[in-house]
């Protein structure tokens, strides 16, 4: 019950802040790209709408750019608005004499960082949804799309998405708690997520814990050799979680001061 | 009365430097209102963030309600509320979710919330932000987080900053009241005597990281006593001193008058009978005792 109170408390915290605002915008960036395009060139949109692979295609469309750079950015931004929560408002001394133990605190805050990324892949589901229906409830030239939907490869997707963002999220709140400074992990994530970008082309680039997204993504849409890889990737990054998680943890409870 | 707070040789540094506590052994008594007074940067905060767990300890004992408050950091907390420098609040919550957030921790009662809101003067503040309230509403919004659990010992650092005197008196009414009827144990820090003389059963006065004074209030207030001087008034100040010194006292001039420090009531008839047999005029004879600040200020070597 300690830690159910303690993550409702934590949970309480995000409201109206920031990071709950990065959420939706985040999740509903790129589904509303996709269907502002296709308001504008709804003429030619008929054809698309009777393709079996409508779904396959509009959920690559959708991935592409959060796999690769919105997801990525918006976990380092996050992250770092949740722990900025404590900094900013000069709360930590009120938080650390509280009846918690450190790793209480520590855990509770991870899950909410958690379900956040939670809420995103929700609402971005949701989001794609629309943005193939929008258009069908707009136009009547535009046909409700013909194919099923694949549920369980979508659902498949997202876990593994999901998977493969958990060594960033482990190491940006490491980062985040560790420094006061917003700048520290915030710049540190992005200089990270541009050597792996940079990196995507190396023959090991999968070891580096933030590109397992866009291998992951690469290999589904066919443009990375997944062969490469001798290993699940998701099984790589629930390693790099789970020691990023324990070396932040670490970090935290020993800390000399506490606020 | 058993010690609520203890600490035993309790001594720390923040580098190879000059020690920012050494060896501080304060003991807050059960019931009492203590004030923990000094100059700033004289080891308030440091001593009261090793109490609350929030700086490593590094050498010596710290005790709460009797027991090492490392071992039994979570049960301790449970019965304690502090407000430490400013105040902790979320800018971007209300007063009312403010509490919340600690009202799901300490598991206490929903109605607590607007208990405490009302107890402190914020009942009325509704959906504003707790941002934009007034200095002095923080303050108080940072007592209510404090109390919002009913602690038994409530450890506060300069808990006035920033209020008006009206703010001031409030919130000294506010402590006498949780002490008196509700038995709860005050730690306050101070830099002003004056702020806290008429709220404080027990004093402690530290300068440099080292106590100088622990005590009751009145023992304060008899060294005051023992400092005080009586001023004679009279006609001729240079030979008053000379007939006062040839009775072996130390008299010093003053503006209006000649002072002995320490004179006792008795003596005070018999340096006036010497006077006047030597042909000093006494117009008057007057006591004038030395204010608290000027005692801590003489302590803390201001």
């Amino acid at each position: 019950m300690n830690f159910v109170n303690s993550f409702r408390a934590e949970w309480l915290k995000r409201r109206r802040s920031l990071a709950s605002w990065l959420v939706v915008v985040g999740a509903f960036f790129t589904p509303s790209i996709i269907t502002a395009s296709r308001i504008k060139n709804h003429a030619a949109l008929a054809p698309l709408y009777a393709a079996d692979d409508f779904w396959r295609k509009l959920w690559n469309q959708s991935w592409e750019s959060m796999e690769v750079f919105l997801l990525p950015i918006g976990i380092i931004l996050a992250t770092g608005l949740i722990a900025q929560i404590e900094y900013k408002n000069n709360t930590w001394k009120q938080l650390h004499t509280t009846p918690q133990s450190y790793t209480t605190v520590y855990a509770a805050k991870l899950l909410v960082v958690l379900l956040m990324l939670v809420q995103v892949f929700a609402l971005f589901n949701v989001g794609v949804y629309l943005s193939a229906v929008i258009p069908s409830a707009l136009f009547a030239g535009v046909p409700y799309p013909a194919a099923p939907i694949p549920f369980d490869d979508f659902w498949a997707a997202n876990v593994n998405f999901f998977v493969d963002c958990l060594p960033i999220v482990a190491l940006q709140y490491l980062l985040s708690l560790h420094f006061r400074n917003f700048l520290v992990p915030v710049g540190a994530g992005f200089a990270l997520w541009f050597l792996g970008v940079g990196l995507l082309s190396w023959e090991y680039s999968y070891l580096f814990p933030y590109n397992h997204g866009a291998i992951n993504f690469l290999t589904a849409t066919g443009h990375f050799d997944g062969r490469k890889v001798p290993f699940r990737v998701e099984h790589l990054a629930l390693v790099y979680a789970a020691a990023f998680t324990a070396a932040g943890w670490l970090l935290y409870v020993t800390k000399r001061e506490k606020g | 009365m058993g010690c609520c707070v203890e600490t035993v040789d309790l001594t720390h540094r923040f580098s190879e430097a000059e020690p920012a506590l050494d060896r501080v052994r304060l003991q807050v008594t059960e019931g009492s209102i203590y004030g923990f007074l000094g100059p700033n940067g004289a080891g308030k905060t440091t001593t009261l963030r090793l109490i609350l767990g929030l700086l490593k300890k590094q050498r010596g004992e710290i005790y709460v309600f009797g027991r090492p408050f490392t071992e039994t950091r979570v049960e301790t907390l449970r019965r304690l509320g502090s407000m430490i420098e400013s105040p902790s609040i979320y800018a971007h919550l209300t007063a009312a979710e403010n509490l919340q957030i600690l009202q799901r921790v300490y598991r206490c009662p929903k109605r607590r919330v607007e208990e405490v809101l009302e107890v402190v003067g914020l009942a009325r503040t509704g959906r504003k932000r707790a941002g934009q309230f007034s200095l002095g509403m923080k303050q108080r919004l940072g007592l209510a987080l404090a109390l919002l659990h009913a602690p038994t010992l409530l450890v506060l650092d300069e808990p006035t900053n920033g209020l008006d005197p009206n703010g001031i008196l409030e919130m000294r009414g506010l402590l006498r009241t949780l002490n008196r009827e509700h038995g709860v144990t005050i730690l306050v820090s101070s830099h002003l005597l004056s702020e806290v003389e008429k709220l404080v059963t027990h004093v402690g006065i530290i300068n440099h990281g080292r106590l100088l004074f622990q005590g009751t209030l009145a023992e304060l207030l008899s060294r005051r006593r023992a400092n005080a001087s009586v001023v004679f008034e009279t006609d001729d100040d240079a030979k008053a001193e000379l007939v006062i010194r040839g009775l072996a006292l130390s008299p010093n001039a003053v503006p209006g008058g000649v002072a002995i420090r320490g004179l006792e009531r008795e003596q005070v008839a018999g340096v006036n009978r010497a006077l006047v047999e030597s042909g000093v005029g006494v117009f008057q004879i007057g006591r004038v005792e030395s204010d608290l600040e000027k005692i801590f200020l003489d302590m803390v070597g201001g």
